[in-house]
């Protein structure tokens, strides 16, 4: 038998949750052990996927794909298939994981097996999602990411932690339902123009195909994307939706935190790239003006408010915001620099995000305080972490030489090549320099604070196996930022695909249908939110967090 | 050599046959509650696989007033199932309450007889015979806690409003009777295809009764606005009999539904619609509005299952649009709900186990520490009524808003009113889930220890939540059947229609 028969995408998706049962059968004092184990193993059987992956071979843009079917009756299937992009991905996923589970060995205490077993199964989701060419299997893999976060935040997160995850799961619930009405929607648009067969009305392949030929109706387009669109945007999170990423992350603990900024985010989107742009092509370039908007407004507005954030936290969940602003931009502007701009900003802001919260997290740990007025001249105290932080802030404002600066560049040119509002985006990079600079300087330099003296012998600097979860990540930084080529060769074709798919379509005129629906949606997005204010109603969630920050609540 | 008739009517023989087993059982040996449950078991297996047995070949018995088709055995099987399990999770609540359990068992054997009944009716009479004998042991089970206040305060107001309910219905039977002058199903839906064909005018009378029926059943299955008995007998009832009443009783009603607005009224489907639109959107919403702000868990599962009537009523909407899907989700629904309605109640009567413990929210605290796997499982059947995959709710919700975006126009803004509560409902289930793992124990009371009858139980209805999530091909032949046999139109199997 041959390794390439084997089906091991199943098994890269799998591994984690034989990890579930080996985490909850073994005594308790081997469980951080066991979950380690399982997820180095499964970041290795990724990275063999990785390996394996042949760009640019002709014809075949997925590879290793695996099918059967499911529920025959619907013609769902269970499809895996790895393509660049998912390739890419499926990695970051896997090494982050290993880094979040070495990451929460020593701050957390309690439940430690819940804890390992929630993550490794919010690590079958995450790939699942990354890896469904199915559009039933998708959601159910985009539904089971849901609740292990919700409990990963509401057990183990900070003071505030079930306001923060009870917001979480209503916003990203409100959009994926109505994106279930959508797939549904689509698989029966597919079935009545195929004389009622329902083969093929869930996969991936045969409905992009059949988006191609122009299938689907101007009304099915519209309404299918704008609840495609809107799940995907409030996970990504895109502005107006991104209200509940700053209680989420701020509530989250670190390790929760880092996969939020990390992976969650790109769920939604590559769930843009993947399903909504290439299944309706007119409609998504019908609305691509609206979403640059909002994109701009996002890379603005994340960035000013991150300015003026008095809790560390916050302040990079808001340029979190601002940064994955440009991931939307470089996509709905559909030239060749901006989607790749658009894809390589997606791993980078996981690598730099993600390495950013692990330090939030390291100096967490010693202070239990997040507000930066009160801490200052860790230059003295922790001279490694001051350095390490140093590197992710940089790279975080877009240093070049280091990959943000890559993907936001990229991101840039492309949004010239259609409109000069990149100078806009341009601006921001300014605004970045100034909350990062800022921030570290306060932090960092100076005198050292009472506070951060009152601590004494806790203010120790970061240990070996501190440094060791963010070596990964700052080699890759460095790595990509030097020679961004090796993430744009294995994602060219993804590229490509997405250009394609948009190339033959037309912006659909904006006529009652188009109208109504968009009006009709927003109604549902305005009775959510009210909804929202009714059931959470003693809370106001105001962006700005005022005087004391979100630590204190 | 027994007549065809009888051998029709052997399952309903079988039920009635078991109950009274039971009875003997007891009175032989008084107070030996495992000889009466095993009887029980036995006796429920039995009927089971007579069911099974008798719904091989369709059947009409009586000179055409009862008759075995899929949907009768579908049903048949569905409420012997949730029988069954009612009675394998009562002892943990009623024995510490020193409530008999023998007797307990009979009453709800005879409620199952009556639900059994409706489900083979092809007759007005036998559907309302049917109706009361499922209901009437019904109320004696909700007043089965004759010393708390709260049993019998729920009882009656489930007897008033339940009498109250049937009599409305009565007369509209009779209303229906007397213009078509007939109170067989087959030749009312003759005369009302008539009707819906124009030939003959819609007389007022019938018009009433019609609109006296749907009054009459959708008190039965708690539809808005006609609920408000619903909190009250299910927060009052003894827990294990609160799961049996969510679940037993509402199937019960829906197959009532099924037998008397899909066959009777079938031909008048489109003139129906817009009531069951309205209906649904209205059930659906206004349950999960007042569950949002309950305290009290089992009350809470009170209005979220009236919005599970508005889900299910979503498929009966779309089956009046032309879909025979929606009947089919309505049945799936049906199935799904009641094994992951009667897994919450489950859990709630196996905590209520130490009496004196009440069911609020506060009970639930720091259970997912207390007693880890209680709190798991109540986390899956909470996610699954929620609708989160996995699981059978899942896949339930999402069949039926299937049906709905099929059927198109209306039905797809119900789809999405369906899709906003099923995010809105999130907050109340997830909030028990918040109790049970995000809150420290509000007592140190050791863990209990539970009956391998409750342990068994809870892993059948697992099992079930999960299989019919993960894989529902089977239950979907089983229901496409049963939807088939009532169909207005010529049915395709379902698995034909897969193949290219």
């Amino acid at each position: 038998m041959n390794v390439t028969d084997l089906p091991i995408l199943s098994i890269v998706t799998f591994l984690p949750l034989v990890g579930v049962f080996a985490v909850a059968l073994f005594p308790a004092t081997y469980t951080r052990q066991v979950a380690l184990g399982f997820a180095l193993v499964t970041w290795v059987v990724s990275l063999l996927v990785l390996v394996g992956y042949l760009p640019g071979r002709p014809g075949e843009q997925f590879q290793y794909v695996e099918q059967a079917d499911w529920i025959p009756i619907f013609g769902i299937q269970y499809r895996l298939g790895v393509d660049g992009l998912s390739a890419a991905l499926v990695v970051l996923t896997t090494t982050l994981t290993w880094i979040s589970i070495l990451a929460s060995w020593k701050p957390i205490q309690t439940r430690i097996k819940e804890y390992m077993i929630s993550f490794l199964v919010l690590e079958v989701g995450m790939i699942g999602v990354f890896l469904a060419l199915d559009l039933f299997l998708f959601y159910i893999f985009w539904e089971v990411v849901l609740v292990p976060m919700y409990l990963i935040i509401g057990i183990w997160g900070g003071a505030d932690r079930i306001y923060a995850t009870i917001k979480f799961v209503l916003y990203t619930l409100v959009g994926s339902l109505l994106m279930l009405i959508a797939i549904l929607a689509t698989a029966f648009a597919y079935q009545a123009a195929h004389g009622g067969s329902w083969v093929g009305a869930f996969d991936f392949h045969t409905l992009r195909d059949f988006a191609a030929t122009g299938g689907f109706s101007p009304a099915l387009q519209v309404g299918a994307f704008l609840a495609f669109f809107l799940a995907f945007a409030i996970k990504v999170p895109m502005f107006p939706f991104h209200t509940w990423l700053p209680d989420a992350h701020t509530e989250a603990p670190t390790a929760g935190s880092v996969i939020l900024a990390a992976i969650m985010l790109k769920l939604g989107a590559y769930g843009l790239i993947r399903f909504a742009v290439p299944l309706f092509p007119d409609a998504a370039l019908t609305f691509a003006p609206v979403i640059i908007v909002l994109s701009l407004i996002a890379i603005i507005y994340g960035a000013i408010v991150a300015l003026v954030q008095p809790d560390l936290k916050r302040l990079v969940a808001y340029s979190s915001v601002s940064h994955m602003g440009f991931v939307t931009l470089g996509l709905f502007v559909f030239t060749e620099q901006g989607v790749q701009g658009s894809i390589l900003q997606m791993v980078n802001h996981g690598l730099i995000t993600g390495g950013l919260f692990l330090l939030v997290g390291v100096l967490y740990e010693r202070t239990h305080d997040r507000t930066i007025a009160k801490i200052s001249g860790l230059a003295g105290r922790m001279p490694v972490w001051a350095a390490v932080f140093g590197f992710f802030v940089f790279a975080s404002g877009g240093l070049p030489g280091l990959s943000g600066f890559v993907g936001e560049f990229l991101t840039m040119v492309g949004t010239f090549a259609v409109s000069p509002a990149a100078a806009i985006a341009a601006l921001v990079m300014i605004l970045a320099a100034g909350y990062l600079l800022y921030m570290y300087g306060r932090l960092v330099f100076g005198e050292v604070s009472d506070f951060v003296t009152g601590l004494g012998d806790h203010m120790t600097d970061m240990g070996p196996v501190e440094v060791l979860t963010l070596v990964p990540l700052a080699t890759l930084i460095v790595v990509f930022g030097i020679q961004p080529g090796l993430v744009l060769d294995l994602i060219r074709g993804t590229v490509d695909d997405t250009l394609r798919s948009v190339s033959g379509a037309a912006a659909l005129p904006v006529g009652n249908e188009v109208v109504l629906i968009g009006l009709g949606l927003l109604v549902v997005a305005v009775l959510a939110r009210v909804g929202w204010a009714l059931a959470a109603g003693r809370r106001t969630t105001t962006d700005v967090a005022i005087s004391d920050g979100g630590a204190a609540r | 050599m027994i007549s065809a008739d009888v051998v029709a009517i052997l399952p309903l023989i079988a039920a009635v046959l078991t109950a009274a087993a039971i009875l003997v059982v007891d009175i032989a040996w008084p107070g030996r509650d495992p000889i009466a449950i095993g009887t029980a078991l036995v006796g429920l297996a039995i009927t089971a696989v007579v069911t099974i047995a008798v719904g091989v070949n369709d059947a009409t018995a009586f000179g055409g007033s009862y008759k075995v088709d899929a949907l009768t055995t579908f049903l048949d099987v569905l409420f012997i199932t949730v029988v069954a399990m009612t009675v394998v999770f009562a002892p943990d609540y009623l024995l510490p309450r020193s409530l008999p359990i023998a007797e307990f068992a009979v009453v709800l054997v005879f409620a199952m007889t009556g639900a059994m009944l409706i489900a083979g009716s092809a007759d007005l009479l036998l559907l309302f015979l049917g109706l009361e004998l499922m209901v009437l042991p019904g109320y004696l089970l909700a007043g089965y806690h004759k010393t708390d206040g709260y049993s019998t305060e729920g009882a009656i107001k489930y007897f008033l409003l339940g009498s109250f309910s049937s009599a409305i219905f009565l007369f509209g039977l009779a209303f229906v009777w007397g213009l078509t002058g007939t109170t067989r199903i087959a030749g009312i839906a003759e005369s009302l295809a008539a009707v819906a064909a124009g030939t003959t005018p819609l007389s007022a009378g019938l018009a009433m009764g019609l609109a006296f029926l749907t009054t009459g059943v959708a008190f039965k299955i708690a539809a808005v606005p006609f609920h408000y008995w619903t909190p009250d007998a299910y927060q009052g009832s003894p827990t294990p009999i609160t799961g049996y009443l969510s679940v037993g009783p509402k199937v019960g009603a829906f197959a009532l539904i099924l037998r008397l607005f899909v066959e009777a009224l079938g031909p008048l489907a489109e003139w129906w619609l817009p009531v069951m639109i309205v209906l649904a959107a209205l059930t659906m919403t206004l349950g999960n509005l007042v569950a949002l702000t309950q305290d009290n868990v089992k009350r809470m599962l009170g209005y979220s299952s009236i919005a599970h009537t508005g889900y299910m009523l979503v498929g009966l909407a779309a089956y009046a649009a032309g879909e025979l899907r929606g009947l089919e989700g309505l049945l799936y629904y049906g199935a799904a709900y009641a094994f992951m309605n009667l897994g919450a109640f489950a859990v709630i009567a196996a905590l209520q186990k130490r009496a004196g413990v009440t069911s609020s929210l506060s009970t639930f605290a720091g259970l997912g520490r207390r007693e880890p796997l209680l709190g798991v499982l109540m986390t899956l059947f909470l996610l699954s009524l929620t609708g989160i995959p996995p699981t059978a709710g899942f896949f339930a919700k999402a069949y039926v808003i299937l049906a709905a975006v099929q059927a198109g126009g209306w039905l797809t803004v119900l789809a999405v009113i369906a899709m906003l509560n099923a995010a809105a409902a999130a907050f109340y289930y997830l909030r028990v889930v918040v109790y049970m793992f995000m809150r420290d124990p509000a007592s140190d009371a050791p863990a209990l220890r539970h009956g391998a009858l409750m342990w068994g139980g809870l892993a059948a209805a697992t099992v079930l939540t999960i299989l019919f999530g993960l894989i529902p091909t089977p239950l979907l032949e089983i229901v496409n059947q049963a939807a088939c046999a009532i169909a207005a139109d010529p049915c395709v199997a379902a698995a034909a229609q897969a193949i290219p």
